[in-house]
């Protein structure tokens, strides 16, 4: 695969530079202006700026001025890197960056806009939609009113209902109460014709459904009889508004009691005797989010504990798992052994299975007591591998290996083609062990280009959600919190339990606590690799 | 509309589509003053269902789509993904027009203002109260019950052929006779199950939350007091027994019960599909009372919801309300899927054994809460239970510090 | 723990260079590691045998019983080929052969500038790229969504329901990682040897091609294996983005049967997860001769 890239470049080549003429390799047009190199960078500039300028048109037609802003400064940064000589870092780097800021940035940036607002159930949507939901849910069909065998007519493209009552057919609109229409045509229960009104059939009806559907004709004269709507433009029903929208006072009133409802600052129409309508809206909390997590009493007691676990499992992870992949490279990384590839293909199975299937097998074989560890290897022994707190934190850690190991075997094996084997055999005739060879050389070589890797497996490890959430659930938990948490949880799992399996979903809480996450992790890989930096200046 | 332009985009699309569609080129104008009987409607609905019923609901919207040439797109989720897409996508007006759920999620999506109520009218009347009182919410309809489900006690007629049992005692009691390595198998797992064990809880009369008057459930909840103690102690009593064990999981639950190691099992109709195709020979009872009061399990009514931000309310409706209620329509589902029909005339009609045990076992049952509450008691619940069943924690006292803690975290939502 | 192991197994006497040892000088140097090897592989299957055993079984459970393998019926694998299996199959071959070369080019490119050229930014950028890949994508299946809602109204090729708006949400994630593994390794890749291509009058872009790229093929081979493995078994997003179940990639579909706690087809799944496997591994036995046949290939001795 890569040899063949390596033969035919599809990108970004630069134009020869002022000492091209002493190029020794090439396809022999260097001599011109125009290598081949710099005409397929012109065909690649030119269909990445077509493909942006149909978008800049588009994204105009449609409206979509962030994503129009986006094309235009990319296309402009497209074309200042790859035809100017002194952006040359930036030819290399723009085409990954691209990627990286429309897809990962825009997820940041979208949960750290959520983390300063309630969103979650109730908080749902905007304003708009909620007054909408509210107006619905409050229509109430009025008791004991008769099912209305109903018919859309038209005319002058005003929208009527024609209904028959009692066997008697009416026809009304938004406007004007039913009336009799006496002279309409009654056909088995409904009706099918009126004179001066286009009967709509239902291919008709589809097309104007938001307006039939929105449609109410006042039942009779008398509003507080209510009117008549239909769902689908065959039958109506009488419905009473309990709760009533004014736009122009932006408030609800409830038509029973005249108790009015007002906007409040946290997204819902509140009463003055407190009561609140839901659903209610998205709005901006501040900074709410994040101190909930320091006033909250519920997180306070198990708090620390699970944070110790956390560092230790994340830590243990990264220290387990590299160790034995290193291992298993170099043990395997001898080319005297026979079958070697084979080993390695079958080493990397636990990593080709999907990773909560084996969660769940794991967690099946952990049974404490018909799994197969306890039944089978321990000849029926009755020990609690997921239910005693540290032996359930040692099985996490051990699952944990038996899933990561092949992962850093991969990165092990390849990371140690980059050692000066002469180095090495140099150290060797000099007389030096393997262990000091090891210990003096081949790690610290190694660690050059893993070191960073390490840090963010210890990353991953720190919000390994699945594996705790699939394994343990947390398990087993303490007796009597507050908030169900357990002693394998770690803080992403704490967070989810109470931001999720509490009640409401609160997405706003849940971004707001996952940042502070971020931001611990974030500062420890930080000065991890910064430590790394140094090893690298060896 | 916010996005105006793609709507009417859209619209554009849509007309020329039409157009390509009805290929007469009689769309003039003046041609739709004629008023058509025709069944020619056109739109396409989406509607989501998960994977395990996409292939019964194909034909009969294939049915639907003949009869009225409204295009139903069944879009394949996961059952857990259903309800919090529906709640994600519905604001973005990117959402299905119809979903295929079940009921327990009903509160969340009304709180979030993403489902449509609907008026059954009359049809309300061909549906048991069970079935109607899961797709209603605070007093409105907001589905049409397609097919329900609850768990009942399972016999294996290999085992024992006859169950004289008027107790949960006497049922275990007599279970054990059968000298098989389990008695009555009820799956748990590390967290308990709080659903499975509930037809033994409501027997006890500690309800997981107050009933009002027309059945909906209030916030308060009903766990605690003499009642939830005296079925804290018997969970208790059944783990000290053996009867239940935290090990028993739902593999291990179905395995043991397909290998002859167990007369009974407290278990749904999704593993007796799997019991009849090992060739077993079952019978489906009622759960036996443990403590004196009916022994109610969980009934979860799976239905058909239209989204609040549906662009063809209209076609949906005459889906979900005139079309799917029907008797016909749910007579199809069933012979297609095999689920118990929640249309009253349907589920008539269903002679199948099996399916009429669970059906009368869940004729006393309880509608699973529909209130968002209810998502703070699951984790509680069980962790509790767990506790209680493996003697870890003292029964009634745990009991209660749960309920407390359970209100508490109620009451802050 | 590997270290001390090393330390005790591997002797420091000098290796003859043809020939294989013999007798206990063989076990010494290279029996051993057949234990190891071994051991290590019965460990990764055993668990492993569950699934193949369930695969066999039509009505069974995952791991409800010890005794395995008591029926052996291949059902299920047939049952995956009427279905959408093989659609599956193929999309997330194409899938991830494309986000894997995609990830493998990029991120080669950006390492390259990173570790070749001074530049201002250049500490801050990688670090800032490390720093990135750590943030919670705990909304992403909310945000993913919303931003290939508008991109497909402008692109509809990148939209939702498209599995090149898929491939390129995965390309989003190419400088990563993996970018700092590759970084770590060009830098061990002597810079006398650019030096001397400059003189000899090479562009940057030449280097980069026809030199460099070359030297470093065996972690362009560990890349490209890992993001592939990463983007085979990914299903959160791809769950979003892909609706229509002929679209699906194979972690999607496997995900439907699995995901239904009381109506999961384990049976299905496994022999599901059993077939998707196989790619992977044969993908890993012949990217093999590229991870170890680098600048150092056959020089190395243990």
């Amino acid at each position: 695969m890569t040899d063949q890239q390596t033969l035919e470049p599809p990108a970004p080549p630069e134009a020869p530079g002022p000492r091209s003429p002493r190029r020794s390799r090439g396809d022999g047009s260097h001599a011109r202006n125009f290598s081949a190199g710099f005409v397929v960078k012109l065909i690649l500039v030119a269909l990445v700026d077509a493909l942006g300028v149909y978008g800049i048109l588009a994204a105009l037609a449609v409206q979509s001025w962030g994503i129009l802003a986006f094309l235009v400064l990319a296309l402009v940064a497209v074309n200042w890197i790859y035809f100017s000589k002194r952006a040359v870092p930036g030819k290399y780097l723009i085409p990954g960056l691209l990627f990286l800021l429309v897809y990962q940035l825009f997820v940041m940036a979208y949960t750290g806009y959520v983390a300063f607002t309630n969103y979650g159930d109730g908080h749902n949507s905007t304003k708009a939609d909620a007054v909408e939901a509210i107006s619905i849910q409050n229509e109430t069909r009025v008791e004991g009113s008769p099912t209305l065998p109903l018919t859309v007519v038209q005319r002058d493209g005003e929208l009527g209902f024609a209904v028959v009552q009692d066997g008697d057919a009416e026809v009304g609109t938004a406007e004007e109460p039913f009336t009799a229409a006496d002279d309409a045509t009654v056909e088995g229960e409904r009706v099918t014709a009126v004179p001066g009104w286009e009967v709509l059939g239902f291919a008709q009806i589809a097309e104007q459904q938001a307006a039939i559907t929105e449609l109410r004709v006042p039942f009779s004269d008398d509003p507080s009889e209510g009117s008549v709507r239909t769902q689908d433009g065959s039958t109506g029903y009488v419905y009473q508004s309990t709760l009533v929208y004014d736009e122009a006072t932006d408030t609800f009133t409830d038509s029973a009691t005249g108790e009015t409802y007002t906007p409040s600052e946290s997204g819902n129409f509140v009463s003055e005797d407190g009561d609140v309508l839901t659903p209610g809206w998205r709005v901006g909390v501040g900074l709410d989010n994040f101190t909930r997590v320091f006033t909250d009493s519920r997180l306070a007691g198990p708090f620390a504990q699970i944070t110790v676990w956390t560092f230790a499992f994340a830590f243990l992870s990264v220290l387990t798992t590299f160790a034995v992949g290193l291992f298993l490279a170099i043990v395997f990384n001898d080319p005297r052994i026979r079958g070697r590839k084979v080993y390695r293909s079958l080493l990397i199975l636990p990593y080709a299975f999907p990773g909560f299937l084996s969660a769940l097998v794991w967690k099946g074989m952990l049974n404490e007591r018909f799994g197969f560890v306890n039944e089978v290897l321990l000849g029926g022994a009755d020990i609690g591998w997921l239910t005693s707190p540290w032996l359930a934190k040692l099985s996490i850690l051990m699952v944990n290996l038996w899933l990561g190991f092949p992962y850093m075997f991969i990165v092990c094996t390849g990371a140690l083609q980059a050692i000066p084997a002469d180095t090495i055999e140099a150290a060797k005739i000099d007389g030096a062990g393997a262990w000091r060879i090891f210990r003096s050389m081949t790690l610290p070589l190694l660690m050059i280009s893993v070191a960073p890797l390490l840090i963010a497996s210890f990353a991953f490890n720190f919000n390994n959600f699945t594996l705790i959430y699939m394994l343990t659930g947390g398990g087993p938990n303490f007796v009597g919190t507050p908030v169900v948490v357990g002693h394998t949880d770690l803080l992403i799992s704490m967070v989810y339990s109470v931001a999720f399996e509490s009640g409401n979903k609160q997405y706003g809480l849940a971004s707001a606590l996952s940042i502070l996450i971020f931001i611990v992790v974030g500062a420890i890989s930080y000065v991890g690799f910064r430590r790394t930096r140094k090893l690298e200046e060896i | 509309m916010r996005r105006s332009i793609p709507v009417v985009a859209a619209t554009l699309g849509l007309a020329l589509t039409l157009t390509a569609c009805s290929g007469s080129g009689d769309t003039g104008d003046d041609t739709s003053a004629a008023p058509t009987e025709s069944a020619g409607a056109t739109g396409t609905l989406t509607m989501w269902v998960d994977d395990t019923r996409i292939n019964e609901m194909e034909p009969v919207v294939a049915t639907f789509t003949e009869s009225t040439g409204i295009d139903v797109e069944l879009v394949q989720k996961a059952s857990g993904d259903i309800g919090k897409d529906f709640v994600a996508q519905v604001p973005t007006g990117e959402g299905p027009d119809v979903i295929i759920s079940a009921h327990d999620g009903l509160g969340e999506w009304v709180n979030n203002g993403v489902v449509a109520p609907l008026e059954l009218g009359d049809k309300a009347g061909d549906f048991s109260e069970s079935a109607i009182a899961g797709v209603t919410y605070d007093g409105k309809v907001y589905g049409t019950p397609i097919s329900i489900e609850n768990i009942a006690l399972v016999r294996n007629n290999a085992l024992l052929t006859d169950t004289p049992a008027a107790t949960f005692d006497e049922l275990v009691a007599q279970a054990k006779s059968a000298g098989t390595p389990f008695s009555v198998l009820v799956q748990q797992g590390p967290d308990s199950d709080p659903y499975h064990l509930y037809p033994l809880q409501t027997s006890f009369g500690a309800p997981v939350f107050e009933q009002s008057a027309d059945g909906s459930y209030t916030d308060t909840l009903s766990m605690g007091g003499p009642a939830g103690d005296a079925f804290a102690a018997y969970l208790a009593k059944l783990g000290a027994e053996g009867v239940l064990d935290l090990a028993v999981d739902g593999e291990k639950a179905k395995q043991a019960f397909l290998d002859g190691q167990a007369p009974y099992m407290i278990t749904g109709p999704w593993n007796t599909s799997a019991f009849e195709e090992a060739g077993m020979d079952i019978a489906v009872l009622p759960v036996p009372s443990a403590g004196g009061q009916p022994a109610q399990p969980f009934v979860g009514v799976q239905g058909a919801f239209v989204s609040a931000k549906s662009e063809n309310p209209v076609l949906a409706n005459e889906l979900v309300v005139n079309f799917l209620s029907t008797e016909a329509a749910q007579d199809a589902l069933y012979a297609e899927g095999g689920r118990m029909p929640a249309n009253s005339a349907s589920a008539a009609k269903v002679d199948n054994g099996i399916l009429k045990g669970f059906g009368e076992a869940g004729a006393t049952g309880a509608p699973m809460p529909a209130i968002p509450a209810m998502s703070s008691v699951w984790a509680f619940w069980g962790a509790t239970e767990a506790q209680i069943i493996s003697g870890q924690a003292e029964p009634v006292s745990t009991w209660n510090t749960m309920v407390a803690n359970v209100q508490d975290a109620v009451d802050k939502v | 723990m590997a270290s001390t192991v090393v330390d005790r197994e591997t002797p420091s006497t000098v290796v003859e260079r043809d020939g294989a040892p013999r007798g206990r000088r063989w076990w010494i140097e290279i029996g051993w590691r057949h234990v190891v090897g071994i051991v290590t592989i019965v460990i990764c299957i055993v668990p492993l045998v569950y699934v193949l055993s369930a695969s066999l079984n039509p009505g069974g459970t995952l791991t409800g019983s010890n005794q395995l393998f008591r029926t052996i019926d291949l059902q299920n694998y047939r049952e995956l080929f009427e279905g959408n299996y093989s659609s599956w199959f193929a999309n997330s071959i194409v899938i991830c052969t494309v986000t894997s070369i995609g990830t493998v080019l990029m991120g080669g490119a950006a390492a390259y500038a990173f570790s070749r050229f001074r530049f201002q930014g250049r500490q801050g950028g990688l670090t800032a790229l490390l720093i990135v890949q750590m943030f919670p994508q705990m909304l992403a299946f909310v945000a993913i969504f919303l931003v290939l809602l508008s991109i497909g109204d402008v692109f509809p090729m990148l939209g939702l329901n498209s599995r090149l708006g898929l491939i390129a949400v995965y390309l989003g994630g190419a400088l990563g990682v993996n970018t700092f593994l590759m970084y770590g390794f060009f830098n061990t890749v002597p810079r006398e040897l650019d030096e001397a291509a400059k003189i000899d009058g090479a562009t940057h872009a030449q280097i980069f091609w026809t030199i460099i790229l070359r030297l470093v093929a065996p972690i362009l081979a560990v890349v490209g294996l890992l993001s592939f493995i990463g983007t085979f078994g990914e299903f959160i997003i791809a769950k979003v983005v892909l609706q229509r179940p002929d679209e699906f990639t194979l972690a999607v579909g496997l995900y439907f049967w699995a995901a239904d706690e009381r109506n999961a087809r384990w049976g299905l799944f496994a022999a599901g997860a059993v077939l998707a496997a196989i790619p992977v591994v044969l993908l890993f036995l012949a990217l093999q001769r590229y991870i170890v046949s680098g600048l150092t290939a056959g020089s190395v001795k243990g």
